[in-house]
């Protein structure tokens, strides 16, 4: 039992490490793995099973496989899937001869489960990527992945022509393509306030909330006018400092975590190379400060808002409060929720990028799918993710289940059939490696007035993301990084909810603090880094 | 019985200290049980109670909400039921052999390589492979992919319990297995019928290491079992319902999960409820024997 307990305590440390160990052995077999494809391309009769009439271009189908797919969440109980997924086949089988395998890794450990699969040389063959949240570059180093340069033209012709060469670009690593990108599909990841629009028109605001001013008027309102409500019941879980850093300054987050709230920003979409900080560069961090200290002595939370744990967003929907935070993909189901639970609330959303128009567009390879290095049949993947990604029927199954059981469709919009009972008839993929809006039918849960409203507004200011490629390497700075964490972490919840007394002297202890735990030394590697992505960028 | 108990008289001291004694125990019991009262009392409290007025010992708005999620199908939780009972018992039996085997054997005098097979298992305490490696082993070497021998063999032996073991078996006196030699019993009798019996009090607290060590396994069922195969342990099964719901709630990751209403806080109560319940029974069973000690004065003469 102890040996089994110990393993799990040093599982988070070992896994890069051994990670690492493994990439000699990954990449010898990758090597491997490619002349099997090329042979078939050429259609070398090495091999006994060359018989079958191969004309150029045509891939051999002739014999009969198992692809598998990793993909992250957790499998659905009811068997569902399983049913859509028999569909699915039905068709794999009869276009490319083949049968798909959905893999689940489960949330239960999914970052050491997910790098093992990779590190051990499992034979995966599709698999789910991020790389701001699977650590994919990491993994790419250490020869995970298949490159896929030739195999993509010739084996999934239609995804391949359908990306534009600047989208390939970014799936490079050190040249060669490592990933196809979700690039296909729009979704925005960027936090603003949720505010009620009933409350907001009483409180005398008719123009959509551009500034946090305009969200103090509307909280202030209803701490003067509604009774048992908490203005925004928030818990201390959720920083809002990036959302101010956003809204009050042109500075660029960066894909780099410390902590509690962002420490590190870089100068703008014009200079996205140059580190900059929120906290010690400008008055952001003690305006920010001095904000929210106010909002605090207002009253707008609870005085024990930093022990506090309740969920913001129920009681929103239970009209206790007047305000929630969270990203523009949520408020699409929220707002839904909020016309059935409290009709006529109207929720708004103020985005915080709206104020400066400072919005960086979500990395296309936020999303994604690779091929594994081990894997026994690269071409007739691909075939196969071709057709998850192009073929509407083989999409529509497995991003929405059966029609007639799990959805209809009503007015162009999805819709749950008369009968549906969650509990039986629930239906997921968690299929994030190449969703495609060509072919997504609205869905009757998510605001059908966001891409006229929210989306509209966002394309008029948005940018291109521009750290997809960019792989930190935190190792010459761990403990400085984990250090300035855990500053953040203490000390940031107090000034973020006012707790911290006298604003200007708690941004200045949270400054000596920070310093003492090493900020200097990670800005300056940081620099280091960033000048040399700028040469990759640029050279 | 009643009769003579009454009539021993009961001096101050003696008072003072039952009074001491009593009410220290009674109030250290109390710091045990009220937090578990807490987590049963939460665990069937309406979540929007809980977000409203916090954690309380008796619900204030009554809902056996969290419990319905969690036994949403039964029979896959009853599945995983059988699947931790059935590995905890064939593993703690015959783990609990290994052990004490091993711990015996590696004590005998007569025994010419002790101490460079001790150093082999100290020796994995100090440096392990690492992950990948075991991961390695235990799914390609031995192929144990998608089978509970995966679950179950790892657990079987643990240096710090040999090492236990082994110091436990020094106290009985190398005597009495060289006196059941010239009897004429041999190896395996003198361990089974001597050396044994003689190490309950050790036997039940390995057994209980052991035992509770498979009953909360999680992390080789999950790396080793797949989601494919219908029952898994228990904890696994328990963790998932948290950690999936947790997830739905809170990532951003995951932003195309259809929102469910999950109550959360009291979900994880309830799964607490649901695991502990049969260990609490398994305590006092073995109890008895930790405060036991050794009893039997074997040598005599």
């Amino acid at each position: 039992m102890i040996k089994v307990k110990k393993l799990g305590a040093i599982v988070p440390a070992l896994t890069l490490a051994a990670g690492l160990a493994a990439c000699s052995g990954g990449n010898g077999n990758g090597k491997e793995a490619s002349p099997g494809a090329d042979g078939n391309n050429a259609g070398a009769t090495t091999t006994a099973s060359a018989s079958a009439s191969q004309a150029a271009g045509a891939a051999d189908t002739s014999k009969f496989v198992k692809i598998s797919y990793v993909i992250l969440g957790d499998k659905p109980k009811n068997g569902q899937f399983d049913a859509a997924l028999a569909e699915i086949n039905k068709l794999m089988k009869q276009k490319i001869n083949a049968e798909l395998e959905w893999k689940w890794v489960e949330w239960a450990d999914w970052q050491t489960k997910y790098n093992l699969l990779l590190a051990s040389g499992d034979p995966v063959d599709l698999i789910t990527i991020g790389t701001d949240w699977l650590d994919t570059w990491g993994n790419a180093q250490r020869g995970a992945f298949m490159n896929l340069d030739d195999l993509l033209p010739k084996y999934a012709p239609q995804t391949w022509e359908s990306i534009p060469q600047e989208d390939w670009a970014e799936s490079k690593y050190k040249g060669k393509i490592v990933l196809i990108p979700e690039n296909a599909y729009t979704q925005w990841v960027n936090h603003g306030f949720f505010y009620r629009g009933d409350w907001a028109k009483e409180a005398g605001i008719t123009e959509p909330v551009k500034d946090w001013d305009g969200i103090e008027k509307y909280l202030q309102y209803i701490k003067d006018n509604k009774k048992n409500v908490i203005p925004w019941d928030a818990t201390a879980g959720v920083s809002t400092f990036g959302g101010w850093v956003n809204s009050y300054t042109q500075e660029l987050e960066l894909p780099i975590s410390t902590g509690w709230l962002p420490v590190f920003t870089t100068k703008s979409v014009d200079d996205p190379y140059t580190v900059v900080s929120p906290i010690f560069d400008e008055d952001t961090m003690l305006n920010y400060a001095t904000k929210m200290k106010s909002w605090a002595d207002k009253g707008f939370w609870r005085e024990d808002v930093l022990n506090y744990k309740g969920d913001t967003r129920t009681l929103l929907k239970g009209g206790l409060t007047g305000l929630d935070q969270h990203h523009t993909q949520t408020f699409g189901t929220l707002r839904v929720d909020m016309d059935r639970e409290q009709p006529g609330s109207e929720l708004q959303m103020y985005p915080f990028a709206r104020t400066n128009g400072n919005l960086l567009e979500l990395s296309i390879t936020h999303g994604g799918t690779s091929l594994g290095a081990h894997s026994k049949n690269p071409e007739r993947a691909l075939m196969a993710y071709d057709l998850i990604r192009n073929d509407e029927q083989i999409y529509r199954l497995l991003n929405y289940g059966i029609e007639g059981v799990q959805y209809e469709i009503k007015d162009g919009k999805r819709v749950l059939p008369a009968g549906y009972d969650p509990k039986k008839n629930e239906f997921y993929s968690d299929f994030w490696g190449g969703r495609n809006d060509k072919l997504e039918i609205p869905s009757s849960t998510v605001w059908d007035q966001l891409p006229t409203t929210l989306y509209a507004e966002y394309d008029k200011i948005k940018h291109p993301y521009p750290y997809g490629q960019f792989v930190f390497d935190k190792t010459p700075v761990d403990a400085e990084l984990t250090a300035i964490s855990q500053v953040t972490g203490e000390m940031g919840p107090s000034i973020a909810f006012g707790k911290a007394g006298d604003p200007a002297k708690a941004v200045e202890a949270f400054k000596s603090k920070l310093k003492a735990a090493g900020y200097d030394k990670v800005k300056a590697e940081l620099q280091k880094q960033l000048d040399a992505y700028k040469q990759q960028m640029q050279g | 019985m009643s009769a003579q108990r009454t009539a021993i008289k009961v001096d101050g001291s003696t008072l003072l200290v039952r009074i001491f004694g009593y009410g220290f125990i009674g109030a250290f019991a109390l710091a045990c049980f009220l937090p578990f009262m807490l987590v049963v009392g939460t665990s069937f409290t309406s979540e929007s109670s809980i977000a409203r007025h916090g954690f309380n010992f008796w619900p204030r708005v009554f809902s056996t909400f969290a419990y319905k999620i969690v036994f949403e199908n039964p029979d896959l939780i009853i599945g995983s039921y059988w699947v931790t009972i059935g590995i905890t018992v064939v593993g703690t039996a015959v783990g609990l052999f290994i052990v004490a085997m091993t711990g015996y054997a590696l004590q005998r005098p007569d025994f010419h390589y002790r101490n460079r097979i001790s150093f082999f298992i100290y020796f994995t305490t100090l440096f392990s492979g690492g992950l990948v490696p075991f991961y390695l082993l235990v799914n390609q070497y031995l192929a144990l992919k998608d089978n509970y021998l995966a679950v179950l063999l790892p657990g079987l032996l643990s240096p710090f319990l040999i090492i236990m073991m082994k110091s436990f078996v020094r106290s009985i006196p190398h005597a009495i297995t060289e006196s059941a030699k010239i009897d004429g019993a041999g190896d395996f009798t003198i361990f089974l019928r001597l050396i044994l019996p003689m190490t309950t009090p050790a036997l039940a607290t390995i057994g209980l290491f052991i035992a509770i060590g498979y009953w909360n396994e999680w992390y080789n069922a999950m790396l080793f079992l797949s989601p494919d195969m219908k029952y898994r342990t228990l904890q696994l099964f328990l963790y998932g319902v948290v950690t999936s719901a947790d997830f739905i709630k809170n990532s951003s990751a995951a932003s195309n999960v259809d929102l469910r209403d999950l109550p959360l806080e009291s979900m994880k109560m309830a799964t607490a409820v649901v695991a502990t319940g049969p260990v609490i029974l398994l305590y006092p069973l073995v109890q008895r024997f930790f405060i036991q000690g050794i009893t039997v004065g074997a040598v005599k003469g």
